[in-house]
């Protein structure tokens, strides 16, 4: 016969406002095996807690029940309670009669009191049925993988490094930075993006314990906190990258040109090419989709042999390069090569894209002179297609009137209701720019509303005004091309509830952050989830801000949601710290509540194998016999084997059969 | 509306040379309407949406409108604006451009005329009243003293005001 002791909790209104939690608790006297009801204003409290442990040190109770609120945020709180006063933690059942009682029946107070009564009722004949369990542990790698190079890749590696762990920094591009490296200018300081950036890259790129893997790609993931293993593609470079010195070289001299997608294809680069001025590491790449192959130097070939002198033909690349790191006589793989790591925590900090302007039909997109704010920042940034110079896209004439657009598919039902949280203060920071440099430029700047919510924010806001930029409450509701490249604007003033019209030379359109494509694929290999916004789901909102469903897997930056540079930071450095977490400790903790297959039973159909979304299972030898085996550092006791086995051979610890029949019967009686 | 920043620039520079130097600053939340009692009596252009009007640069358009004179000088606008955009200055420098431009409000002219002929901009006959009370019939105010009201009338002569020609 267990002893059950039953906790009612009034979490202070929470609860007690709706339910009647000593009728709850009288009923919980009258169930089978209950030896104590007690209630009290807030279980979680240190004093609700002796209240168990009391009970549990007199040797009064040996299976505990409270009916308080989600064991997703007080079951470890109340384990812990249990554990502490010498009982086994996984003696321990919650019943929750506040998220699925009073929150939910806040109209019907008897319903609610009757509802949580066979809630309690229910977890009670679980309670009776609990076995012990023991936690177990297994050693970790003490390495981590951070996935993409912009400011929060970049930081969470310098993080990870500094606090002694070994850390690989893969990025797909050819050099680390992401987009920050195009930004011109960042709000609300006005620090040159690249003067607080290149610094750190640099930094990234000597620190002894971070390998930047770049031009490289997740290729797969495999195992469980602790002890990942990931495969690396490294992208095919064509260029010896031990022997590149980044002199640029190749670059002059390579004829092929092609849209320079740093510059936001405002301007051509070359085939070959080293991605911006302060690439780190600052290596060439020959894009081999543009190259021409001149002098018929097609990869892996032997070169023609010039009859007078005897030399071989090089295409002009080869012989730029002083370094021979250019050699097209090698038969490079197209694939490049696949390189693996273990490592005991990943941090995926893949950023965002921005919303191209052909989404929005009628903001003229066909015009040069309407373009995306990214594309705003290159006009505006000395390294950019003008070299700085704030010239016009369709003719390389200064504008004189200057139109910003806020929300364009954020906000916007037809493509993202969120907020992109960064638009209007990076419109008033371009805005401002432009207003200091040329003061005789018109800007108007059009809004649903000016969000300026962070240190400095609205200040800086307030300086723009200061500084005779015009604002408007009002979206434009659409532009017209007039002849001469012009735009005509056709907005509205919500303040004066009068149309407006004007004719601009250049439009900015603050085009939503949103999670690239290809995002899809890496959120496969890792088990990754989304958020209804379309981003990477974080543990909890609140709670969890940088963990992941998937322990060991962390989330920093705007991969998981918009945010600011000096967020994208904070949250960078969040993420180091729990990743370091279990790389300290030497070991993690595997929770009890797994499943286990036991294998005189299992008839090795594998059904279970591919249900499991965690692919813990896998066919060992039992007898002479195939047969399923968990590997439980890797489950995470979800049941879908448990409940899909044809056998019955699965039992997953903490929700057995007896326990489930006995909640079951309890709830329908 | 067509915005032209020329007109913008215009009628910011006038109101700011009249005194309403903080124009800049607002961001049309509409604190100074929610306690102006010209607001309040139904003045359509005073506060915010006279603000408003003057930052799309529509000075000249809005010059008879009669808002303005209605005025009262009471400050609160000022007391509450969150922006420091005194917004009575504003109200104030706008009359003034409205009064250079001899755009009167006829409302506003028998208040001019009795402050040059009182020295009050409100002025009621007080003999009855003050008879019917039992006080002397005349104030000790310059509507009854001939050489305060001639100082009175000298001074507007010499102001601004005397060059409107309305005396």
């Amino acid at each position: 016969m267990a002893k059950v002791g039953v906790y009612v909790c009034h979490c202070g209104s929470n609860i007690a406002g709706v339910i009647d939690v000593e009728a709850v608790r009288a009923f919980a006297e009258t169930l089978p095996e209950v030896v104590i009801a007690r209630k009290d204003l807030f279980m979680c409290s240190d004093s609700g807690q002796e209240m168990v442990k009391k009970d549990i040190r007199d040797g009064l109770v040996d299976r505990v029940v409270v009916a308080a609120c989600t064991p997703r945020t007080h079951e470890p709180i109340f384990r812990a309670a249990v554990e502490k006063a010498g009982l086994n933690k996984y003696l321990f059942e919650m019943a929750n009669i506040r998220d699925q009682g009073s929150w939910v029946h806040s109209h019907d107070h008897e319903g609610a009191t009757e509802k949580a009564k066979k809630v309690v009722a229910s977890a009670v004949g679980k309670a009776r049925n609990l076995e012990p369990l023991e936690d177990t542990f297994v050693p970790v790698t003490d390495a981590a993988l951070v996935i993409g190079g912009g400011i929060a890749g970049i930081n969470a590696s310098l993080a990870l490094a500094n606090m002694g762990h070994k850390t690989y920094l893969v990025e797909k591009q050819p050099s680390i930075g992401g987009v920050m490296a195009q930004l011109d200018k960042t709000f609300p300081s006005n620090d040159c993006s690249a003067c607080i950036l290149t610094p750190m890259m640099v930094e990234v790129n000597s620190h002894p314990n971070i390998e930047i893997l770049a031009y490289s790609e997740v290729e797969d993931v495999s195992g469980y906190i602790g002890n990942f293993q990931v495969k690396v593609r490294q992208k095919q470079a064509y260029v010896d990258w031990s022997r590149c010195t980044g002199c640029g070289d190749c670059t002059q001299k390579c004829p092929s040109k092609t849209p320079d997608g740093f510059n936001c294809n405002m301007s051509n680069r070359r085939a070959a090419y080293i991605m911006f001025p302060q690439a780190v590491p600052k290596k060439a790449v020959v894009d081999i989709e543009h190259c021409l192959n001149c002098a018929g130097r097609e990869i892996g070939t032997l070169p023609t042999i010039n009859e007078k002198t005897g030399r071989p033909i090089l295409a002009p690349c080869e012989r730029a390069c002083t370094a021979e790191a250019i050699n097209r006589s090698i038969a490079f793989n197209p694939q490049g090569a696949i390189k693996e790591i273990e490592v005991g925590a990943i941090i995926v900090a893949t950023g965002f894209q921005v919303m191209e302007k052909d989404w929005f039909k009628e903001m003229a997109p066909a015009s040069p002179n309407v373009v995306t704010a990214l594309q705003m920042e290159r006009i505006i940034s000395a390294t950019g297609p003008t070299e700085g110079k704030l010239l016009r896209p369709s003719d390389g004439e200064k504008p004189h009137t200057i139109t910003f657009v806020s929300c364009m598919g954020s906000r916007d039902e037809h493509f993202h209701n969120y907020c992109s949280r960064v638009c209007c203060m990076y419109m008033i920071k371009q805005a401002r720019l432009i207003k200091e440099k040329y003061p005789e430029i018109a800007i108007n700047m059009h809004f649903i509303d000016v969000r300026a919510g962070g240190k400095g924010y609205n200040e800086y806001y307030i300086n723009a005004r200061e500084l005779g930029i015009n604002f408007f409450r009002g979206k434009v509701g659409g532009m017209e091309m007039l002849p001469g490249e012009k735009l005509r604007v056709l907005a509205y003033d919500g303040d004066t509830a009068s149309n407006i019209e004007y004719e601009s030379d250049l439009v900015v359109l603050a085009t939503a952050i949103e999670l690239p494509k290809d995002a899809n694929v890496l959120a496969q290999k890792l088990g990754l989830q989304f958020c209804g916004s379309n981003f990477f789901r974080e543990l909890h909102p609140k709670l969890g801000p940088v963990e992941t469903a998937i322990e060991g897997v962390f989330l920093a930056g705007c991969c998981q949601g918009p945010k600011d540079i000096p967020n994208t930071v904070s949250q960078a450095k969040a993420a180091a710290a729990a990743a370091s977490a279990p790389l300290s400790q030497g070991k993690v903790r595997i929770e009890a509540v797994i499943s286990e297959i036991h294998p005189e039973v299992c008839s090795g159909c594998g059904i279970c194998i591919p249900l499991c979304p965690y692919h813990a299972i896998n066919m060992t030898t039992y007898a002479d016999r195939p047969r399923a085996q968990i590997e439980m550092s890797a489950c995470k006791g979800c049941g879908v084997c448990t409940s899909a086995c044809p056998s019955g051979a699965i039992v997953l610890h903490g929700y057995e059969e007896a326990q489930i029949f006995a909640q079951i019967e309890a709830l329908t009686a | 509306m067509i915005i032209d920043q020329k007109k913008i620039d215009e009628a910011i520079d006038t109101i700011v040379a009249y005194g309403g130097e903080y124009i800049r600053e607002c961001v049309q939340c509409g604190a100074c309407s929610a306690v102006c009692p010209g607001v309040r009596a139904g003045f359509p252009l005073l506060c915010r949406n006279l603000i408003r009007h003057l930052l799309n640069g529509q000075l000249e358009e809005i010059i008879e409108d009669s808002s303005s004179w209605g005025c009262q000088a009471c400050s609160r606008c000022t007391e509450v604006c969150p922006q420091g955009v005194r917004p009575q200055e504003v109200v104030f420098a706008f009359r003034r451009y409205q009064a250079n431009q001899l755009a009167f409000s006829t409302s506003s002219v028998t208040s001019q005329m009795n402050l040059f002929e009182t020295g009050h901009a409100v002025y009621v006959d007080p003999k009855e009243a003050r008879k019917k009370v039992g006080l002397p019939e005349t104030t000790p105010t310059s509507a009854f003293d001939e050489q305060a009201k001639q100082e009175i009338q000298t001074l507007i002569n010499n102001s601004p005001m005397g060059q409107l020609g309305l005396f």
